[in-house]
C-alpha cells in the first residue's frame, strides 16, 4: 500500500538444512518498508521455515539476511537487538503463562527497551485498546480464549515498536469463529504503514491485504508478485495446482 | 559409554579420598589431648558403665553440645582419670559404630565405654590396662524353658541376640543349635524384645543381669564363661580404655591413672553405678506411678523433645532452602544452551561434568552414609571438628540440592518450548529469559516437588542421628531408652511427625493455590466475548 521502495529486508540464497534434509533451498526476495507480504504454499514447503530463519530462530545454513542493508549473520552482529526491531506473532500465541495480560504486554519494553514502567504501561494499555484487550489487562492467558491470546500476542509485540512484524500461521490454531477478529485487527494494522510478514493458509485475507505474495514450494520461492497476478493468473504449474485444491476445499 | 567414564570417575574420586585418609592417618598430629580438657567418648546408654540423666545428681558430667548430663561407672572412672591428670572432664555421646572413627579422627581423647579390647579392635586402637573384668551370661525369662540350661547345648532352638558390633553376638555361635537373631542396637531394645517374647534371652556380662534384675525380677541369668568347652580370649572379658595409635604418652598416663584406683574402689564404684542406674517402671515410687505415663514424661522430657522438634524443623527448613538455590544454580547451569565459541563449549563442559558427578553422588548414596563419611572424614583430613549442627545443616542441604537440581532441571526443560521462543523473538538475553519467563514457571511447577522434598528432609533428617544431633527421633531413643516405655515413646514421636508434615503440607498447598491464581478471570471474560470484538478495534 505504502511504496516507498526502500528495502528493509533482503534474503539472498538463504539455505537451511536438517543434516540431509535440505529444506530451504534458495531463497530470494526483497521486502520494502511499509510493504505487506505474505507468504503460502502446501503444508511441508518451507514458509515457517523461511519465517523462522528471518527472526533466527532458525540459524540459516547457508546465504545472507540483509537488514538495512547489512547482513545479520555476520558475526558480532546484535542480535537481540535486530530481534527487538523485527517482532513475532506465533501459531500457538506463546504469551508467558507467568505474567497478566498488561505484563506480557510490558516486559520486553522494560527489559529489551529500557523503558520505564510508566512508559511501557502507557504504550502497552495503547496496544491493547487497539486490540480490544483493554478490559482484560489482569487476566492471566490461561484465563482467556485462543482469539483473545492471539489479540494480546498482536498488541505485545507492536508494543516494542517493531519495524517489521513476523506472523506465523497466526490463525491456524483457532476455532473458526475467533480467525475473524485476529484478521480484523491485522487489516487495521496493515493501514499503519508497518512492515508485515505473514505465513497463512487463507487466501482470501491474503488477496485482500498483500502488496506482494510469495508461493514457496519444495524450499524455493516458486512464484511471486502481486495479489491479481497470483491468485488469477498463477504461471507456475504447482501454483495452479496448489490453488485449485485450495478452492475445492474451500467449498 | 559417557554413563562408564563417569562411574569411573566417580569411583576414582571415592578412591582417591579414601587413600588420603588413610594416608593422613599416620601422620595425624595429635588433636585435643594437650588442652585442657579431657574428650571421654561414650554411648551415655548402656547403664550401669554409662547413661543420660537430666541433672547433675550424683557427680554427672555435663555432656558436649547438650543439657544433658552423662552418669555411671565409665564416667566416674574418667572422673578419677581426669583428676589424675589434672584435666576438665567432658563427656561426647557417641553412638557405638561412631566411637572408633570419633577416636581416629582426633574428636575425642579416650573412649571409655564398657569396651572389649578385641584384636580387631586393637589393630585401629590401643587399650589401656583393663578396668573391670567380667564374665558372660545368657540373660532369660525365669519361666523360660532355658533357664535351666547347663551346658553350651542346651540352648537348642533358642532365639538369642546381642549387641550390634561387640563380641557377644559372635559367643552365640558357641551355643550349639542356638538361632542367631539379628543384632539390636542397644540393652534398652534387648530388654524390651524379651519382654515382649520376640526373642528367648540375649547375650550380655554379669553386671546387665545385676542392672536389669533390679528393675525386673522375672529374669535370670545362666553364667555361660564356666561352662565346659567355652572359648573366649583373656581380652575378652575384660574392659578397656580406647587410646589413638599415635598417642603413646597419653595411654602412658591413662595405665597410671589406672594403677591409683583399687579393685576395691572399683568394685564400690560399680556398686554404686548399678544403684543409681536409671530405673524402668517397675521400680517407680507410687506417687509417680499415679501420675498418667505422658503428663510424667512430658514434665521430666517435655524440653528435651521440643528441642528435638526445633532441631528437626531446622534442620528440614534450612536443608530444604539452602537445597532449593543450590539446586537452582545448579538446575540453571546444566540448562545453559551450547556457546558458539570453543573456549566457553569447552569450559561449560567441564562445569557440567562436574555438577553431574555432584548429582550422581550425593543422589546415589544414603544421607546417613554421607554424614558419616562427611562428618569423621573431614576431621581425619584436615583436623576440622566440625560442629555437629553446622555439619546437619550441610550435609541435609548439599544433599537436598542434588535432588533439587535434577527436579528444577526437568522443570525448566518441561517448559513449553513457545515461552523461550517467545522471549528471544522479543530480544531477550538468555539471563532476562530465564529470570523473567522461564524460571517463575519452572519453579511453580516444581513445587509439588519441592514441598515434596521438604517433607522427605523432615522424616529423612533421623538418620542424622548417626553423628548425633539432638534431632527428634535421637531426643526419642534417648527418652525410650531411659523410661523403657518404648511403644509410648515412638508412638508420640511418630505422631509429631505426622503434625509436622501434615501442617507443612497444608502450607504449601496454600501457596500453590495463591500462584494459581483464580481459574476464571471474573465476569467480563464472559461479556466480552459474546459481544462483538471487532467493536473495540479502532
Amino acid at each position: 500500500m505504502t511504496e516507498t521502495n526502500q528495502t528493509i529486508i533482503s534474503l539472498k540464497h538463504m539455505q537451511k538444512a536438517y543434516g540431509d534434509h535440505q529444506v530451504l533451498k534458495d531463497i530470494n526476495v526483497d521486502i520494502n518498508k511499509g510493504e505487506i507480504v505474505t507468504i503460502i504454499g502446501p503444508s511441508g514447503g518451507g514458509k515457517s521455515t523461511t519465517l523462522r530463519c528471518i527472526n533466527l530462530l532458525e540459524q540459516p545454513t547457508g546465504g545472507e539476511i540483509d537488514f538495512h542493508g547489512e547482513n545479520i549473520l555476520a558475526p558480532g552482529y546484535d542480535l537481540n537487538d535486530y530481534r527487538a526491531k523485527v517482532g513475532m506473532v506465533f501459531q500457538q500465541f506463546n504469551l508467558f503463562n507467568n505474567l497478566d495480560v498488561l505484563s506480557n504486554c510490558m516486559v520486553g519494553q522494560e527489559l529489551v527497551l529500557k523503558r520505564s514502567k510508566d512508559e511501557a504501561k502507557k504504550i502497552a494499555l495503547e496496544n491493547l485498546k487497539k486490540v480490544g484487550m483493554e478490559p482484560f489487562i489482569k487476566a492471566k492467558p490461561s484465563q482467556l480464549s485462543g482469539g483473545q491470546q492471539q489479540r494480546v500476542a498482536i498488541a505485545r509485540a507492536i508494543s516494542m515498536d517493531p519495524e517489521v512484524l513476523l506472523f506465523d500461521e497466526p490463525t491456524s490454531a483457532l476455532d473458526p469463529e475467533m480467525v475473524g477478529e485476529v484478521l480484523e485487527v491485522m487489516k487495521k494494522l496493515a493501514t499503519t504503514g508497518l512492515t508485515m510478514i505473514i505465513v497463512t493458509h487463507e487466501m482470501a485475507f491474503a488477496r485482500d491485504i498483500s502488496d506482494q505474495v510469495l508461493f514457496v514450494a519444495d524450499g524455493i520461492i516458486t512464484e511471486a508478485g502481486e495479489p491479481d497476478q497470483i491468485f488469477n493468473h498463477p504461471q507456475n504449474e504447482k501454483l495452479q495446482k496448489f490453488l485449485r485444491n485450495f478452492r475445492a476445499n474451500s467449498l | 559409554m559417557k554413563s562408564k567414564i563417569r562411574m569411573i570417575a566417580v569411583m576414582a574420586l571415592f578412591t582417591l579420598l579414601m587413600v588420603l585418609g588413610l594416608t593422613n592417618n599416620q601422620s595425624q598430629v595429635e588433636a585435643a589431648s594437650d588442652s585442657g580438657t579431657l574428650k571421654i567418648g561414650m554411648e551415655a546408654n548402656y547403664p550401669p558403665y554409662n547413661w543420660t540423666q537430666t541433672t547433675s545428681a550424683n557427680g554427672a558430667v555435663k555432656i558436649d553440645g547438650s543439657k544433658q548430663y552423662a552418669n555411671g561407672y565409665d564416667v566416674q572412672i574418667a572422673k578419677l582419670i581426669g583428676k589424675y591428670l589434672h584435666k576438665n572432664v567432658v563427656v561426647e555421646k557417641t553412638e557405638w559404630d561412631g566411637l572408633l572413627p570419633a577416636l581416629t579422627s582426633g574428636k575425642i581423647d579416650l573412649i571409655i565405654a564398657g569396651m572389649s579390647p578385641t584384636a580387631e579392635r586393637r589393630k585401629q586402637i590401643n587399650f589401656s590396662n583393663p578396668y573391670r573384668k567380667s564374665s558372660f551370661v545368657v540373660i532369660v525369662n525365669k519361666d523360660s524353658k532355658y533357664a535351666k540350661a547347663k551346658t553350651l547345648n542346651s540352648f537348642k532352638g533358642a532365639k538369642l541376640t546381642a549387641q550390634q558390633g561387640t563380641l557377644h553376638y559372635n559367643l552365640i555361635k558357641q551355643l550349639k543349635g542356638a538361632v542367631r537373631e539379628n543384632a539390636m542396637k542397644d540393652f534398652s531394645a534387648m530388654r524390651q524384645s524379651l519382654q515382649s517374647g520376640t526373642i528367648d534371652g540375649y547375650v550380655a556380662e554379669d553386671i546387665e543381669y545385676l542392672s536389669y534384675k533390679r528393675v525386673n525380677r522375672n529374669i535370670t541369668a545362666i553364667n555361660i564363661s564356666k561352662m565346659k568347652g567355652f572359648k573366649v580370649s583373656k581380652s575378652d572379658s575384660i574392659t578397656s580404655i580406647g587410646v589413638k595409635k599415635s598417642n603413646t604418652k597419653l595411654l602412658a598416663q591413662v595405665n597410671q591413672a589406672l594403677a591409683t584406683i583399687s579393685t576395691k574402689k572399683r568394685n564400690q564404684l560399680m556398686a554404686t553405678a548399678v544403684k543409681q542406674q536409671p530405673k524402668a517402671g517397675s521400680s517407680q515410687t507410687s506417687a509417680e506411678k499415679s501420675q498418667p505415663w505422658l503428663v510424667k514424661t512430658w514434665k521430666q522430657y517435655g524440653n528435651m523433645i521440643l528441642g528435638g522438634v526445633g532441631m528437626t524443623l531446622l534442620l528440614a527448613l534450612v536443608g530444604t532452602i539452602a537445597g532449593f538455590f543450590i539446586g537452582l544454580v545448579v538446575g540453571i547451569i546444566r540448562t545453559i544452551p551450547t556457546p558458539t565459541t570453543a573456549g566457553k563449549k569447552a569450559f561449560l563442559k567441564v562445569v557440567n561434568w562436574l555438577l553431574a558427578v555432584y548429582v550422581e553422588v550425593f543422589r546415589g548414596t544414603p544421607m546417613m552414609v554421607q554424614a558419616a563419611v562427611i562428618y569423621y572424614g573431614i576431621a581425619q583430613l584436615w583436623h576440622i571438628n566440625l560442629n555437629r549442627t553446622v555439619a546437619a545443616l550441610v550435609i541435609v542441604s548439599i544433599n537436598t540440592g542434588a535432588y533439587l537440581a535434577e527436579v528444577i532441571r526437568g522443570g525448566i526443560i518441561s517448559t513449553p518450548e513457545g515461552q523461550f521462543e517467545a522471549a528471544s523473538a522479543l530480544g531477550m538475553t538468555h539471563n532476562q529469559r530465564m529470570w523473567h519467563i522461564i524460571l517463575p514457571q519452572a519453579i511453580r511447577n516444581c513445587l509439588p516437588s519441592i514441598t515434596n522434598e521438604f517433607i522427605v528432609n523432615i522424616k529423612d533428617t533421623s538418620v542424622l542421628s548417626i553423628i548425633s544431633v539432638s534431632e527428634l527421633f535421637f531426643v526419642g531413643s534417648t527418652v525410650a531408652s531411659q523410661t523403657f516405655e518404648f511403644f509410648p515413646t515412638y508412638f508420640i514421636i511418630s505422631v509429631i511427625y505426622l503434625i509436622l508434615t501434615f501442617t507443612i503440607t497444608r502450607i504449601f498447598n496454600l501457596i500453590e493455590k495463591k500462584l494459581a491464581g483464580p481459574k476464571n478471570y471474573n465476569l467480563m471474560a464472559n461479556q466480552i466475548q459474546v459481544g462483538n470484538p471487532e467493536d473495540e478495534v479502532k
